[in-house]
């Protein structure tokens, strides 16, 4: 029986992009639509719009792949969180302020209505709050808190030093912690 | 602030909500790309490097290549009528000579 052909990693799929390779961009898309399209839900708080900033990302590594320089950038990841987190912050700024008022029905079965209700008005209210976070210490918790980047790894896809890094997720919490008072 | 405080608010952050993407949001994509002609505009430094990658060469020949070219470059910057000491003597010993003749 042949041995199965081991999975190409993101270098190798990317080379073969730059060489016109619709198999290997669909097999790199498939691959990270989903965490790039979480990263980018987080900042618009919107389906449609995650995931046509996804869409976009995609896109413009398909149309310019020579963007991708392996020399200049240590991993895709890294370098595609760039990217889709500019995609955002620029959608935001044009589209400011950011709706929150859908609501958010995450109830767990296993709780009761009470606590489902203290549940979304927490969750709603810890988006509204980091929603007018500054822009780079929303980015940091992003990445650390929901994508569960190391520090170290944040830190890159921002192009800030690890300390400054802390700094920032130091700070958004503490200004979370401030405001959510009543629910912590 | 306390621990509690801390660990309940990294506690709501780690559970923040996410609406699922579309099932087909990445065949979207794929299709869509489908669609799109690449652009092939390559750099300055990619084409260079390119052409290098072309002219394939192992390093002592670019070595080799190298050092005839600076030869040539050596060469044909250097003065053509530069004289040794020795030729500016043997300049002398003529003169001198051809001067006994005229006198003769």
């Amino acid at each position: 029986m042949p041995a199965a052909r081991p999975e190409k990693d993101d270098h190798e799929l990317l080379a073969l992009i730059q060489e016109g390779s619709h198999h290997a961009f669909a097999e790199l898309v498939q691959r990270h639509t989903e965490r790039f399209y979480r990263l980018a839900y987080r900042y618009v708080q919107n389906k449609e719009t995650a995931e046509d900033i996804v869409q976009d990302a995609f896109l413009r590594l398909w149309e310019n792949p020579a963007n991708w320089q392996p020399e200049r950038n240590s991993k895709f990841t890294t370098w595609f969180y760039r990217i889709v987190v500019n995609l955002c912050l620029d959608w935001q700024k044009k589209k400011r302020p950011v709706a929150l008022d859908e609501a958010m029905p995450l109830v767990d079965d296993r709780e009761t209505a009470d606590e489902a209700m203290i549940r979304i008005q927490e969750q709603r209210l810890l988006e509204k709050e980091i929603a007018v976070l500054p822009e780079r210490q929303r980015t940091a918790l992003n990445l650390c808190f929901d994508e569960g980047l190391s520090n170290q790894e944040a830190a890159e896809v921002m192009g800030v030093n690890l300390k400054a890094l802390q700094s920032l997720i130091m700070r958004a919490k503490t200004t979370l912690k401030e405001r959510m008072k009543g629910y912590l | 602030m306390s621990d509690r405080q801390n660990e309940k608010l990294d506690a709501i952050l780690r559970s923040r909500r996410v609406d699922s993407a579309g099932s087909d949001l990445a065949q979207r994509i794929i299709l869509k790309a489908q669609s799109l002609p690449q652009n092939q505009t390559v750099s300055f430094r990619q084409w260079l490097k390119q052409l290098f990658a072309e002219f394939h060469l192992p390093r002592p020949a670019y070595v080799f290549a190298c050092t005839l070219i600076l030869g040539f470059i050596v060469g044909f910057t250097a003065p053509l009528n530069t004289t040794t000491a020795n030729d500016s003597n043997a300049d002398q010993v003529q003169g001198f000579l051809y001067a006994d003749e005229a006198i003769l």
